[in-house]
């Protein structure tokens, strides 16, 4: 239901309720005899009453089912996106605990290499090599900072446009809305252009084969 | 040579230049958005690292200008990027993208892209 139907159906629904209003007063406060006319109209004024109202409450069926299904899916969509970032962030955590251990235990084997009477040079030149690699290995864990940062923004865009279908929904019930509207300044910095909702750190090595395919398959613009 | 690195996540710009210093390029321009790329671009760049989304000018709005300009026509263009379905690839390729990277990326893929591409900088 659009918001100006919504506007419309409760207008014509608050006329109708107040010509009953109106019509019952008068009822009541005319004398005997001229109640029999205003009598006479009242079961269509009613109706039309009646019929009004149903209106507006399949109205509003139709809009709670259709916030309900909307709400359900963009929530189980969020609640999933924020399991992700936690997974992403523990597995980051836990390569670079595993990539601090190994490296560690190199320093280690260089400092025994040292201590020896004869250093092995070879050996430490491997070994400074490995830790070059480990320590690169570490960095390269960070990037999740940026897949998750995506995933957080996505997520915040999901729970901002919720909110403002909520408001919609409150705004239903009065048309002038004073006081529903969203506090606009916490929402500035989320810009949907800086984003991808389907950003994962998941499978890299299979996405980025697809990529290759693509651009295998299909001739890429000359350099 | 010379590479400009643009990505608004200050993080993946040093790991990318990190990379480049790790595999031989230290020679390095970095910028927040196509925008600031843009500005930062000339003929002295040698090679373009790009992210996709990015704030006032994304990856492939970039590309397409870059391209437009007579100094940026055949500058390679690497996008390294999260976005990773078909339709995506196809839009980098069409704006002008010389191949793509799946954000998380090792640097030996990195090299392997850059190598390929090497031959168009030579030329």
């Amino acid at each position: 239901m659009t918001s100006s139907r919504a506007h419309e159906v409760l207008y014509e629904s608050e006329a109708t309720l107040r010509l009953v209003d109106h019509e019952l007063h008068e009822l009541r406060s005319s004398p005997d005899q001229q109640r029999l006319p205003v009598l006479s109209d009242l079961p269509g004024i009613l109706e039309r009453a009646n019929s009004q109202i149903l209106s507006v409450l399949s109205r509003l069926r139709e809009a709670r089912a259709s916030l309900q299904s909307s709400a359900s899916e963009k929530f189980q969509a969020t609640h999933d996106k924020l399991k992700q970032v936690t997974s992403a962030t523990e597995d980051a955590a836990i390569n670079i605990m595993d990539a601090c251990d190994r490296a560690s235990q190199m320093v280690d084997e260089l400092d025994a290499i040292d201590a020896a009477p004869e250093p092995d040079r070879i050996k430490a030149a491997e070994l400074r090599g490995s830790l070059r690699d480990e320590i690169f290995m570490m960095m390269g864990a960070l990037q999740f900072q940026d897949i998750t940062t995506q995933q957080l923004n996505h997520t915040s865009a999901v729970l901002v446009e919720m909110e403002q279908r909520m408001l919609d929904v409150a705004k239903l019930f009065d048309a002038n809305g004073e006081g529903l509207e969203m506090e606009g300044r916490a929402y500035d910095d989320i810009d949907d252009g800086t984003f991808d909702p389907n950003a994962t750190v998941t499978n890299a090595e299979g996405r980025q084969a697809l990529a290759d395919e693509i651009f295998t398959l299909t001739k890429a613009p000359a350099a | 040579m010379k590479f400009l690195v643009v990505d608004d996540s200050a993080t993946m710009r040093r790991i990318v230049i990190n990379s480049l210093q790790r595999i031989g390029y230290s020679d390095t321009v970095e910028a927040g958005d196509g925008q600031e790329a843009l500005a930062k671009f000339d003929s002295s760049v040698k090679f373009v690292i790009t992210d996709w989304n990015m704030p006032n000018m994304s990856g492939t709005e970039f590309t397409k200008v870059l391209r437009s300009r007579a100094d940026g026509a055949h500058v390679p263009v690497l996008m390294v990027t999260a976005r990773s379905v078909k339709e995506d690839i196809l839009t980098a390729m069409e704006a002008g993208v010389n191949n793509y990277i799946v954000k998380p990326f090792t640097p030996a893929v990195l090299k392997e892209k850059i190598d390929a591409l090497l031959p168009a900088v030579a030329a």
